[in-house]
């Protein structure tokens, strides 16, 4: 086994992970080595094919791969280390972390750690959809992977369930390969996905959307051979005389990404339960002192500009690596916010927050307070759980020494 | 002859129904945009609808199996199937440079198509 | 044509188990299985739960073979290297009423020769279980869990490396007795032995109507089953078990941990027409739900991962009570024709002393003469997850694919995905890897790992993408390339 120190460890590759290795690179850290487990760096990115990354950062819009190399290319400028086809097996309180490749079992001490896992997608069991267990159901990413990397087609007559991003994107490769896309199925009332890709992806093309329905049933003792539709009511209980059979070989499911933590949760890192990712500080600091998360395993973003942004700030940080965790007050979700992140701060100053509403609504005003005490308040044109939403707030000594929570509201909801 | 359309904004997530008129190549603004930089939008969505158009290209002896491509510029919609039938018949030799010419002038279109990723042998 | 000794038709646990104690003597014996891989139906989906003898009355041949099965599986164990845990299990009774029946119960095992039996009150009970709530239970510390597929791979395995001939995704499709020999009509061409075992579980009637007037029916019984994740495996340390129901022959909803780690909830119990409809059903997972918090409230709802069905080969209907005992007999009308009937629970259990019964059967016909160069490899290995950190690096600097972590979730190396497909008897499906080194089982589901596996079936064993199966011969994964490498 080979045993190495390092400054900054950063465990994952993509996105998030490049991000932070180049910022705590340039923020002081000399020292700093990126692990991942595939044989390739950018994460998920060199399989989205499709353009409208980087819109916010750059000023203009590349695809997946494209943008993945511009973070690359900086990266192998500076001198950071990587181990590709390396999968970290855990670590510990003190950081040491244990992971495999190729070469050897290796043990990393490092001063601090930037998580950067990344996330996972949904599966059928997630929702229980009922019925046999055929082929032909694939994750919407994993059939990304398999027809934009490896060029193996997955299926010829589609069925979609979930509006994601990722699916709507999904439907158009489909039809551009030549597939039948028979329709995209969400239970909610509203698409998850963004307005563009309702547009560029499903409209463009005359592929249906079918709101408030979701698939009852799955049938086919080998392939996939149909699934059976269904409308839901306003409590999403299955209407049971509006279900129909629809032929198909393939359903790809976009049913949403969980954060892949399991790292953090086997080291006692506090998770999250709504956002699945770690508690964080303002500084993304994690419960585990020096050890910080970014990227989509911290909670999944809807841009990889807003993700890269905060990547950038975890990695400062784990540079730095002179935070003091005392004084914290927590921050909590109120009426119609989802989550909120930062979960606690622990110092006055400018902080940034993330958060993301329940459910679409127009012109509503988000607030933040403090028992009786309004610190914040802004009129929003509109907000919609697809997009995040960000502010910045000016958090003065005296409210941190208040020690009571903020709580983060949205009125007119 | 004028044709009535409803194109639906993507410039913010509301995504409003903007009701339009074209006379021979003439824009006309309907309503139904609850802002004005929806406009612009469905102006062009309107007169000359373009897509940016991305898909992949088999590589031959590369790292991977294929390429991701994408068009220089965007395309018109109405030609998005013949570019994309072109790009099924392409095949490149490794190694690939993203932002390499793959294919001049597609289908007619002026347009290119560029490598999106650097494809080692 | 090639001519067998013994013709075992299914490759089940209970085929297998046979094929495994004849592949000790000098004969020339063939396993058809019309599946991709061997349990590929009852024996792979149900509880994976070594049953103490409890449950069946005594001097029936249940109760006989799970007994004595019982007692053999762990030296079988250490031969062949698959797991047992002897977590022993507790019947709950929830009254006073219930009660009583534990009395019973043990009043039967006791009959049963099952030892150990103890009732332990409820707060007995809360000590080692503290997420259970009961009036008293029943003590039952020699049932045990083992993976039902692991052991029945165990068995096929070790059974093709001494000369037995397993042929996978080969259905008999008719049978004849020509003289002193059966004539085997398969979807793979004809073959002829002398004796023809019977083991095909649900399909026994229609392998048996092949060659004679059956004087049974079958009835399958479908049992569904909820997957927990790991994470809540602490909920129990034992198996628990309700008092079993007076209908239908079956021992209730149970909540059983697995070789795995998992939890499973089940299995429902209902009768269906289609032994091949192994649907899941809405309904019945929220009774199996519902059914398990009242045994365990603390059951919280995101805890389910998964959900399968297995389905039961009853001889007795509903309305005749749905309990009959086994049936392992020679034929009265086809001589050299065995046949197992109605292999239901504790047929895992019961396997290996099933099995030495055929064996005594075929002894009658056939003289039996020892092999002398029989050996034993233990199937299963201790996993890379499983190897402290020496043996692991070891492993890694004699071999770089120990170093290649291909399942995520269950931290499955390359070496592990390649020996798994480098099995014996030739099964190359998703499943046959997920079956031999849990690649894929983990929360992921295979969707990081099974893009590497596909990549090594490929490149390393040059599988064809559209020959590239899920589970069984129809269940495709893929539909060609997205750009056909046209040669010009």
């Amino acid at each position: 086994m080979t045993n190495f120190n390092t400054d900054v460890a950063v465990i994952g590759g993509g996105p998030a992970g490049l991000a932070a290795a180049i910022s705590a690179y340039e923020n002081g850290a000399k020292n700093v080595i990126v692990l991942d487990r595939n044989k390739w760096l950018g994460g998920i990115l060199p399989q989205c094919i499709h353009d409208g990354f980087g819109v916010e950062e750059t000023g203009s819009s590349m695809t997946g791969p494209e943008y993945a190399e511009m973070y690359i290319n900086t990266a192998k400028k500076l001198r950071i280390k990587f181990m590709n086809e390396t999968m970290v097996l855990q670590f510990n309180k003190n950081r040491k972390i244990i992971a495999a490749n190729k070469k050897d079992l290796h043990q990393i001490n490092a001063k601090s750690i930037v998580l950067a896992m990344g996330c996972r997608e949904k599966t059928r069991w997630n929702i229980m959809i009922p019925g046999d267990r055929p082929s032909g159901i694939y994750t919407a990413g994993v059939a990304q992977s398999f027809i934009n990397l490896y060029n193996i087609m997955v299926g010829k007559k589609v069925v979609i369930l979930g509006s994601g991003d990722v699916g709507l994107i999904m439907a158009r490769r489909l039809k551009f390969e030549g597939a039948k896309v028979l329709g995209v199925v969400e239970i909610l009332p509203y698409a998850s996905g963004l307005q563009r890709n309702i547009v560029q992806c499903l409209d463009d093309y005359g592929i249906p959307l079918y709101l408030n329905h979701t698939v009852t049933y799955i049938k086919g003792r080998e392939r996939l051979e149909s699934v059976t539709i269904a409308q839901v009511d306003e409590k999403i209980d299955i209407i049971p005389e509006t279900e129909r059979e629809i032929k198909c070989d393939t359903l790809l499911l976009s049913l949403g990404l969980i954060p892949e933590n399991e790292l953090s949760r086997n080291v006692g890192i506090e998770i999250d339960n709504v956002t699945g990712g770690p508690i964080v500080n303002q500084y993304f600091e994690t419960s585990l002192s020096s050890v910080f998360a970014c990227g989509n395993c911290l909670q999944v973003y809807d841009t990889v500009d807003a993700l890269a942004i905060d990547a950038k700030k975890a990695g400062e940080n784990a540079a730095k690596n002179t935070i003091k965790q005392n004084k914290k007050i927590n921050i909590k979700a109120g009426k119609g916010i989802n989550y909120v992140i930062p979960q606690r701060i622990s110092k006055s100053g400018k902080i940034r927050f993330t958060l993301r509403v329940k459910k679409p609504c127009v012109s509503p005003t988000l607030r933040v307070i403090s028992g009786d005490y309004e610190l914040f308040k802004k009129k929003l044109r509109w907000a919609n759980p697809a997009n995040m939403v960000g502010f910045d707030i000016d958090i003065s000594d005296e409210t941190i020494k208040a020690k009571g929570d903020l709580v983060v509201l949205l009125d007119g909801y | 002859m004028a044709i009535e359309k409803e194109i639906t904004c993507i410039v913010c997530p509301i995504g409003c129904k903007i009701l339009v008129r074209v006379v021979e190549n003439q824009f006309e603004l309907l309503g139904g945009n609850k802002c004005k930089s929806g406009i612009d939008y469905a102006k062009s969505e309107a007169l000359d609808p373009r897509r940016m158009l991305t898909s992949s290209v088999l590589v031959n002896n590369g790292e991977w199996p294929l390429v991701s491509i994408k068009s220089s510029k965007p395309v018109q919609k109405y030609k998005i199937y013949s570019v994309l039938k072109e790009i099924k018949k392409i095949k490149v030799n490794a190694p690939v440079r993203s932002g390499q010419i793959i294919i001049k002038n597609i289908a007619g279109t002026k347009i290119d198509i560029l490598a999106t990723k650097s494809i080692k042998k | 044509m090639k001519n067998f000794h013994v013709a075992i038709v299914g490759g089940g646990v209970i085929g297998s188990a046979i094929a495994w104690e004849l592949s000790k003597y000098k004969l020339d014996v063939v396993v058809f299985e019309k599946g991709s891989d061997v349990a590929s139906c009852t024996s792979k989906a149900n509880s994976g739960v070594i049953h103490s003898g409890i449950n069946s009355p005594t001097g029936s041949l249940k109760a006989r073979y799970c007994v004595e099965g019982n007692k053999i599986l762990q030296s079988l164990a250490d031969k062949l290297g698959f797991q047992i845990k002897w977590i022993g299990k507790y019947v709950i009774a929830k009254n006073e009423e219930e009660a009583k029946e534990l009395e019973r119960l043990k009043k039967l095992g006791f009959d049963n020769k099952v030892p150990g039996l103890e009732i332990k009150d409820g707060s007995e009970v809360k000590i080692k279980e503290p997420n259970v709530s009961c009036y008293t239970a029943l003590w039952v510390p020699t049932a045990g869990i083992i993976s039902p597929y692991e052991f029945t791979i165990a068995f096929a395995e070790n059974a093709v490396e001494n000369n037995v001939n397993f042929l996978l995704e080969t259905e008999v499709i008719d049978l004849k007795k020509i003289k002193d020999h059966f004539l085997i009509k398969t979807n793979k061409g004809e073959y002829q032995s002398q004796l023809l075992v019977n083991a095909t579980g649900l399909y026994c009637r229609k392998i048996d109507a092949m060659l004679e007037e059956p004087d049974f029916q079958v009835y399958p019984c479908r049992g569904e089953y909820l997957v927990l994740d790991k994470n809540y495996s602490n909920l129990i340390n034992s198996m628990i078990y309700p008092v079993p129901p007076k209908e239908l022959g079956v021992l209730g909803v149970h909540i059983t941990p697995t070789i795995e780690g998992n939890i499973l909830l089940g299995p429902s119990a209902e009768f269906i027409g289609d032994p091949d409809d192994k649907r899941t059903t809405k309904d019945m997972m929220k009774t199996l739900f519902n059914e398990s918090k009242e045994i365990l409230p603390a059951l919280p709802e995101k805890a389910v991962i998964n959900a399968f069905s297995g389905i039961r080969c009853k001889l007795a209907s509903p309305g005749e009570g749905g309990w009959a005992d086994y049936r392992i007999e020679e034929s009265k009308n086809t001589h050299g024709l065995i046949n197992l009937l109605g292999i239901e629970s504790p047929g895992l259990t019961g396997a290996p002393a099933i099995a030495k019964e055929i064996t005594r059967m075929i002894s009658k016909f056939i003289e039996l003469k020892n092999k002398t160069d029989f050996k034993i490899r233990k199937v299963k290995k201790k996993s890379f997850s499983e190897m402290t950190a020496k043996e692991q690096s070891d492993l890694i600097n004699k071999d770089e694919r120990w170093g290649r972590i291909v399942c995520r979730c269950e931290h499955i190396t390359e070496a592990e995905v390649i020996e798994a497909l480098t099995n014996p008897i030739g099964a190359q499906t998703l499943s046959s890897v997920k079956y031999r080194c849990r690649a894929g089982m983990g929360r992921c589901q295979g969707g990081f790992c099974s893009q590497h596996i596909i990549r090594i079936m490929e490149k390393q064993f040059n599988i064809d993408v559209n020959k590239i199966n899920l589970k069984s011969p129809r269940s495709n994964l893929f539909y060609g390339r997205t750009r056909e490498k046209v040669n010009d």
